[in-house]
């Protein structure tokens, strides 16, 4: 599928919002919430946060929880905060302009 | 279980990433194809498929890498544990800044003793320092010091006696003419005058210069100004010139004292000016023998020269300071000078020849304290070393727990190179901590020094922590740094780091080198506080013997009573015999007063009049066939209140007054009259001209001018020879009970004969044998603080390097002990472990105490640097305190319960 551009970056800042997550944990929500159809992998996934974490929106951290194997949890930064709300804005107006442009009026 | 990583780092090895950066990545990548994987064995793939699938989440050869490269190649943030050498030298050093800070941070306690012993070996050496640079280093506070120079005159016929003189009036004069070396020449010399202020009169120490002696020294008059050549006269020399401080504490810095007059020895003077603060006049000791000033002058007056009475020959009493003119040597001048004085004394047909010496003013300082105040600052370099010692030592027993972090840096890429500049920025950082706290402590520890030292050390006033003792401090604390932490940062570049990381982290055994060089460090330590406490003992058994020595005369009870007679109203010796007849008699009838006496000058507080005495068929013509003598004049009971014993005849009475007789020490009988009665035989003497005594009594010898020097010939007698100003002196009186009870009776006794007459000085007479050692004993007591300190920090090396071996072999103590071994042979094992370091330190420390003895065996008095009794004792007490040191830990050992021992670990 087509991408708007950012978007991936989106999903995955939008996504952390809430709570500090490791990267399968981000790859298994995406994959849930859209159904299947949108999926990240190993060899794009970790690019992409990698390059938020270095721009400073994410911040990575290596956390051992007990009984299971060291995971590195990426959470939002004051940054990432700021950066979300401003795309998470910018989609919006996307959408409606969309919306208006095809037709699709909200009920 | 599948093997995600190489698979990872096959894909990642285009990129060439750091291999910390690259293991990160495959651990982080590699988890998630170990969950990807697990995910799809639940849904029921068999393992072969589910790893096919994860793997395929790789997505080919290079995606992963091309999807990396913009993100990583140019960005890669090293982890701050690991150690890998960075791209950039700076950041690195932060890097490790910011890791030795964390790694201090974590053990309180050792950073704790680190940087307080580190603060006061560094804090003592810089405080010694800024004593060393004040007084040895730094220039002279005048102007262009190097051109100043002292001049002294030397009559060859003399030498033996005083191999030079100050400068006297008339060649002063003459040199100012004749000579072209020099720029200018300026003289002084020291004077007292009384000054009345509220709460009575007071003995102020000046000096009378010469116009000229502020512009040689490059000096000038904060406030007024400089005296002019015509005020140098008699009759004309009623001016003073105030130093700053007296000017201070006296008129409360009120710059309208400039033109105002002020009264001294009864007669008016007028201010013309104040001098800057930056103005020190030279001292004594600077300006060489028989010159004396005051370290704390309060004012300067004009020469009040008397043309009418020139002797060419006699009345050397100035201190003479000369300018060189520019480019102009010291030999030069010296020949130039040489010539002229060659005149003088022809003109003065004396049969006597006259040279002169020149030596820089900067040189003259540098005189007897250098030798005191460089053993000194070795000493306390000394103790600087230990505390390096005790140092590297902590940190060497920190090196098997550092050792496995260390193997992991390297595992992790860190090269050996950097792991050494991690391990010394820790020191470092220690350094510069307690550096910087020593800094502090060397600033107290300055003002203490001050106002301790003894009155003999020069330009104390200047002493203070300038720039360059600063870089000293800072210079000592890297090296300090560097010194203790090579060692370990050596060891752990050296060792197989492999080994560590197999071994587990709590276990890993000291290596026997690790052992052995901690048993050398501390044979090391106990070598250094040997030394530091043989010569410290030397010192001490040097004053003890010096405070034992036979004076002469006894102290004990006996108070003195310093006047000073204004001469204003004691303008003759009738006067002054008046005064003190009256004195003597008043305090006669006090309560609890044995007997009472004066004399012009006491034993041990100062040289008195040195003339020459000789038989009168002795030719008067050559004067160096005379020996010299010390003359004092006393009164009849002045003897039995000194206890100053009558080997024969008697002394003088009161009916003998005006008939010229002597009493003479035991010393001149033996050299004028050996094997002869010297009762009744007359001498030739020269006190303001020649004059015959007649000898009536002999007594017994006394310490007249120093403790440490034997004593010299005296001529006593009961009048001044010549009518004269008279004399300030010295009551003595001998009580029943503690003679300080005697002070306020003496004092009010005195107040009441004549109100202006200044009491300069009321203390016991053993305070006045006690201050003549003063020099002596402040050093002794810095030489003992040093090495006391040194022992303490030995022996805390010994009680940490035997305690941290007992604890690493709890376990082998155990095992021991299973098998049988006795407690008591564990403690003798432990006990000779840690006695065989010290027992070679001793060795050491003894023969290098035996060569620095000779180093010092000019200060020291009536013991040989190598006395053995002194020797004996240290090495006991030095062996005492480490065996407690090495007992303490030991008997730990012994307690050491094999069962618990062989559970722990």
């Amino acid at each position: 599928m087509e991408w708007k551009k950012g978007s991936a970056e989106l999903l995955i800042l939008s996504l952390v919002e809430a709570r500090p997550r490791h990267g399968y944990e981000i790859s298994k929500l995406i994959e849930q919430r859209s159904g299947g159809t949108v999926r990240f992998h190993v060899a794009s996934l970790y690019p992409l946060l990698y390059r938020l974490e270095r721009r400073g929106w994410l911040h990575g951290r290596w956390v051992e929880k007990s009984g299971q194997r060291r995971r590195r949890y990426y959470r939002l930064t004051r940054q990432g905060r700021r950066v979300l709300a401003s795309q998470l804005r910018g989609w919006r107006e996307f959408v409606v302009g969309i919306n208006r442009i095809t037709g699709v009026e909200n009920a | 279980m599948p093997e995600w990583k190489p698979e990872i780092l096959r894909r990642l090895a285009l990129l060439r990433l750091s291999p910390a950066r690259e293991a990160e990545i495959a651990d982080e990548l590699g988890q998630h194809l170990e969950d990807r994987y697990h995910e799809l064995l639940a849904t029921g793939q068999c393992e072969d498929a589910a790893f096919r699938t994860a793997i395929g989440e790789l997505k080919g050869e290079d995606l992963l890498a091309r999807g990396l490269r913009p993100v990583e190649t140019d960005w890669y943030r090293e982890p701050i544990a690991v150690g890998k050498d960075g791209n950039n030298f700076f950041s690195g050093i932060l890097q490790d800044l910011r890791y030795a800070l964390r790694v201090l941070r974590k053990s309180p306690g050792f950073t704790a003793v680190a940087v307080l012993t580190l603060a006061l070996g560094i804090g003592a050496n810089t405080a010694i320092f800024s004593v060393v640079n004040g007084v040895l280093l730094r220039p002279l506070a005048f102007q262009q010091s190097q051109q100043l120079c002292v001049i002294r005159e030397i009559v060859p016929q003399l030498t033996k006696f005083y191999p030079t003189f100050p400068a006297n009036l008339p060649s002063f004069r003459i040199w100012q003419q004749g000579l072209h070396s020099f720029e200018n020449i300026g003289i002084a010399a020291g004077i007292s005058m009384d000054f009345v202020r509220r709460g009575g009169a007071i003995e102020l120490p000046g000096a009378k210069v010469s116009s000229s002696l502020l512009d040689t020294l490059g000096a000038y008059p904060a406030l007024g100004r400089n005296f002019r050549p015509d005020e140098d006269h008699l009759g004309r020399d009623h001016e003073v010139i105030l130093t700053n401080s007296f000017w201070r504490s006296e008129f409360h810095a009120d710059p309208a004292i400039v033109g105002k007059a002020i009264t001294l020895n009864s007669e008016s003077f007028e201010v013309v000016g104040v001098l800057p603060t930056s103005f020190h006049f030279p001292q004594s000791s600077e300006l060489g023998a028989l010159t004396n000033f005051s370290p704390r002058l309060a004012f300067l007056k004009p020469l009040g020269e008397d043309p009418s009475q020139i002797d060419l020959m006699g009345d050397f009493d100035y201190a003479a300071i000369g300018r060189l003119g520019p480019g102009v040597s010291l030999a030069q001048a010296l020949s130039e000078l040489n010539v002229v004085q060659a005149q003088i004394a022809k003109q003065a047909n004396e049969h006597m020849d006259l040279g002169a010496e020149i030596i820089p003013l900067a040189s003259e300082v540098l005189g007897p304290v250098r030798q005191s105040l460089l053993f000194l600052l070795a000493a306390v370099g000394a103790v600087l070393l230990i505390v390096c010692v005790n140092l590297a030592n902590l940190l060497l027993a920190r090196v098997p727990r550092r050792l496995r972090e260390a193997a992991i840096r390297t595992a992790l890429g860190a090269s050996r190179a950097r792991l050494v500049r991690q391990m010394l920025t820790e020191s470092l950082l220690l350094g510069i901590l307690g550096g910087s706290l020593g800094i502090l402590l060397a600033s107290f520890g300055v003002s203490t020094f001050v106002s301790a030292a003894p009155p003999g050390v020069p330009r104390l006033a200047e002493v203070s922590i300038d720039g360059r003792v600063l870089l000293f401090a800072i210079v000592i604390s890297v090296v300090t740094a560097a010194l203790f932490g090579v060692l370990p940062a050596w060891h752990i570049a050296h060792t197989e780091l492999q080994d560590a990381l197999k071994s587990g982290a709590t276990n890993t055994t000291e290596s026997r080198r690790t052992r052995r060089l901690r048993s050398s460090l501390i044979g090391l330590e106990v070598a250094l506080s040997t030394v530091l406490l043989i010569l410290a003992g030397l010192f001490t058994s040097s004053l003890v013997h010096l405070l034992h020595v036979n004076t002469g005369f006894s102290a004990e009870h006996v108070l003195a009573t310093d006047v000073d007679l204004p001469p204003r109203s004691y303008s003759s010796n009738a006067a002054g015999e008046r005064f003190y007849d009256q004195a003597l008699a008043a305090i006669r009838t006090l309560p609890g007063v044995l007997s009472v006496g004066w004399i012009n000058q006491l034993p041990l507080a100062g040289e008195g009049t040195v003339s020459v005495i000789g038989l009168p068929s002795t030719n008067k013509a050559d004067v160096s066939n005379f020996p010299l003598a010390d003359f004092r004049v006393a009164s009849p009971d002045y003897f039995s209140t000194m206890e100053i014993p009558v080997v024969a005849g008697r002394i003088y009475t009161e009916a003998d007054r005006g008939r010229k007789l002597a009493v003479i020490s035991q010393r001149v009988a033996e050299r004028l009259w050996p094997g002869k009665d010297p009762r009744g035989q007359l001498c030739l003497i020269n006190w303001s001209g020649w004059k015959t005594f007649q000898v009536i009594g002999v007594v017994g010898d006394i310490r007249t001018v120093q403790m440490d020097k034997s004593p010299a010939m005296m001529v006593y007698m009961q009048d001044l020879p010549f009518d004269n100003v008279a004399l300030g002196g010295s009551i003595v009186v001998r009580t029943m009970m503690d003679p300080s009870g005697a002070a306020s009776g003496v004092r009010e006794a005195i107040n009441k004969i004549d109100s202006n007459v200044p009491i300069t000085a009321l203390r016991p007479m053993t305070e006045v044998i006690s201050k003549s050692v003063d020099t002596r004993r402040f050093q002794m007591l810095l030489a003992l603080l040093f090495a006391v300190c040194a022992l303490f920090l030995a022996s805390l090396g010994i009680f940490g390097v035997v305690g941290y071996s007992v604890e690493r072999r709890r376990q082998e103590l155990g095992i021991r002990m299973a098998l049988g071994a006795a407690r008591q042979d564990l403690l003798r094992m432990v006990l000779r472990q840690g006695m065989t370091p010290v027992i070679a330190g001793l060795g050491a420390g003894v023969v290098g105490a035996l060569l620095a003895g000779r180093l010092i065996s000019s200060l020291l008095f009536d013991i040989s640097a190598n006395d053995p009794v002194t020797l004996a004792t240290v090495v006991l007490v030095v062996a005492a305190v480490a065996l407690v040191a090495c007992f303490v830990p030991a008997r730990r050992a012994m307690r050491v319960d094999p069962i618990v021992a062989l559970r722990y670990e």
